[in-house]
């Protein structure tokens, strides 16, 4: 909703998903830029267009990159971050029953516990990165992650 | 190098699924470890690990032979009436077995750590009766677990991960149907595992008792709840925690150490193990069942070999190489100072008893035989090192679920240090 406030809310079907409001909800899902709205660009329009910029911050030019940070000092390698990793799930079958995946890792694997401690290993198969919709806004890891070890950043 | 699977030592969960990396001399990287299993491992080059055996002279200790201290314990044996064996909590099933055969041997008396611990729960259960279940019927069918008295996030790390967060056999979802109730006075790391679904209750310290009390009354008639709630807990968290209770197909409740003290003069563990029977028999569509949580990785081995191989699972009291009856357990033997020696195998009474009871035990000679440097080690008379059980010999141990595993040797020993199978043996050896 805070994202339409800046739209010209006039459904002039100039874009792909053809209405204002499902173009903010494309918006937040990262399926279109600001620039795909051609009204926008027209320039009484121009705050709007500014303000929907800082509010996404990194459509594009400079892309936020996505930083998942494990603290060593806090983890005690407990591997509920690799049972609950979705991905994990999907090309480790042994973390299905809870334990620990086969070594050397999968390409694919995401978090592996050695020596104690939690280690990211791929952040590329994220599905923060990789999947599409609902998906992409994942964040089991750090929500389950007892110890608080976990922290999922834009940088 | 070997790269296997093996199970881990490190606290009773005994994980199954633990990768080593090793060229047979040392263990180079350990995978799926949590970090008390890591520990386990570093022990064998830890700067605690004692390697000789040591001798108390002129009031110090000092390294000796085998030979010399094997010497110096049957000398102590001998001069002793009424010996205390202690420990056995911390070895394979074998060594448990030996060391009760030396208690008869000796005419001693022999108890485990887990009558200070969850031995409580199972010798409360020959009243009650108990309902147990498996570490793998956790992780494929539970749907309700409930933490009671028990900080298991970071005293058994990777529970939660096997039993709560696991997808299992017959539902693929996990985490999304499995319900965690966890009730404890503070807010602990096991907390923070919690989702929308789950119940946090933080109950006033000691009045657990009040709690099941209320719901074993709520349990048999459908009574209203108490409006001001019961113990810290409202009225509504209450009725959840009761929907819970009997709409669960799959419980587990998780006894922790927190619940094992008396509170306001009665047995918390007889009215819990009432309240799961009470539930079960009114429950049509599930079954509830408990779990106890216990520390050391084979403390309900000892139970089940003393009961199996001489009909009383702790405190055996031997007379004329023959079990007696006797009531006594190894803090009243302590506390009356009815005893002239001690042996104490691979654990640490000293910082684990309170003072009074440690300054007891120190006023008599002590017998060691452990592989790390402890509290105990700096007060005893005879120390003699011994190999890490799972890590440089193999035996039998029991997970607290009571299923029996095998641990296997996967490096060898440093030369001249044997397993407690072995030193034991020798010590009987030289008995006889």
């Amino acid at each position: 909703m805070e994202l339409y406030k800046f739209l010209p809310k006039t459904n002039c079907k100039k874009c792909n998903p053809k209405t204002c409001m499902a173009f903010a909800l494309a918006l937040l899902q990262g399926k279109v830029k600001v620039d795909d709205c051609p009204p926008l660009l027209e320039p009484k329009h121009k705050k709007d267009y500014e303000k929907l910029k800082e509010l996404l911050g990194s459509e594009d030019g400079k892309e936020k990159e996505l930083t998942i940070d494990v603290d060593n000092d806090l983890c005690d390698g407990c591997g509920i971050c690799v049972t609950v990793c979705p991905v994990n799930a999907r090309y480790c079958p042994p973390t299905l029953s809870g334990k620990a995946p086969d070594y050397p890792p999968e390409k694919h694997q995401l978090f592996q516990i050695k020596s104690g401690k939690c280690e990211l290993l791929n952040l590329k198969q994220c599905r923060r990165i990789e999947a599409e919709g609902r998906e992409r806004e994942c964040r089991v890891c750090e929500t389950y992650c007892p110890r608080e070890a976990i922290k999922i950043d834009y940088v | 190098m070997v790269s296997e699977r093996i199970t881990c030592s490190g606290c009773s969960l005994l994980c199954d699924d633990i990768i080593i990396k090793s060229d047979g001399l040392y263990i180079d990287e350990v995978i799926g470890a949590c970090l008390k299993g890591k520990e386990r491992f570093d022990q064998i080059t830890s700067k605690n690990r004692i390697l000789n055996p040591q001798i108390k002279k002129d009031g110090e200790l000092q390294k000796a032979t085998l030979d010399e201290a094997l010497e110096k314990v049957i000398k102590i044996i001998k001069n002793s009436s009424k010996p205390l064996l202690y420990g056995f909590s911390t070895v394979s099933c074998e060594a448990q077995l030996k060391g009760i055969h030396l208690a008869s041997v000796i005419n001693g008396f022999i108890d485990s750590n887990s009558t200070i611990c969850q031995g409580k729960v199972l010798n409360t259960s020959k009243e009650t009766g108990i309902s147990l279940t498996t570490i793998t019927e956790a992780i494929n069918k539970a749907d309700l677990l409930i933490l009671w008295g028990a900080n298991a996030a970071e005293s058994i790390p990777r529970l939660l991960n096997k039993v709560l967060f696991s997808r299992g056999k017959f539902r693929m979802t996990g985490r999304e149907i499995k319900t965690l109730i966890a009730i404890d006075p503070v807010k602990t790391a096991s907390f923070g595992v919690m989702g929308v679904r789950d119940v946090a209750l933080q109950i006033k310290a000691g009045k657990d008792i009040d709690l099941i009390r209320v719901l074993k009354e709520e349990c048999c008639v459908a009574d209203s709840i108490p409006d001001k709630g019961i113990a810290g807990i409202d009225s509504n968290d209450l009725k959840r925690l009761l929907l819970h209770l009997t709409g669960a197909e799959n419980g587990i409740i998780f006894i922790g150490q927190g619940l094992l003290n008396s509170q306001n003069g009665s047995n918390v563990i007889k009215e819990l193990l009432e309240l799961v029977q009470l539930i079960n028999v009114k429950q049509q569509k599930g079954r509830m069942s408990v779990m106890m949580l216990g520390g050391h990785y084979n403390m309900v081995g000892f139970e089940h070999v003393a009961l199996s191989n001489y009909g009383k699972n702790q405190s055996l009291q031997f007379s004329n190489n023959l079990l007696v009856e006797t009531s006594d357990t190894i803090v009243s033997n302590i506390e009356k100072e009815d005893f002239d020696c001690s042996i104490i195998v691979g654990t640490d009474p000293i910082s684990h008893f309170p003072k009074h009871l440690s300054k007891k035990l120190m006023s008599k000679p002590i017998i060691l035989i452990d592989n790390k440097q402890s509290a105990t080690s700096y007060v005893a008379d005879v120390i003699i090192p011994s190999c890490i059980t799972g890590i440089e010999s193999g035996g039998l141990v029991y997970r607290i679920d009571h299923v029996p595993l095998n641990l296997k040797k996967i490096i060898n020993p440093p030369n001249n240090i044997f397993s407690d199978e072995e030193i034991i043996e020798k010590i009987i050896e030289k008995l006889v």
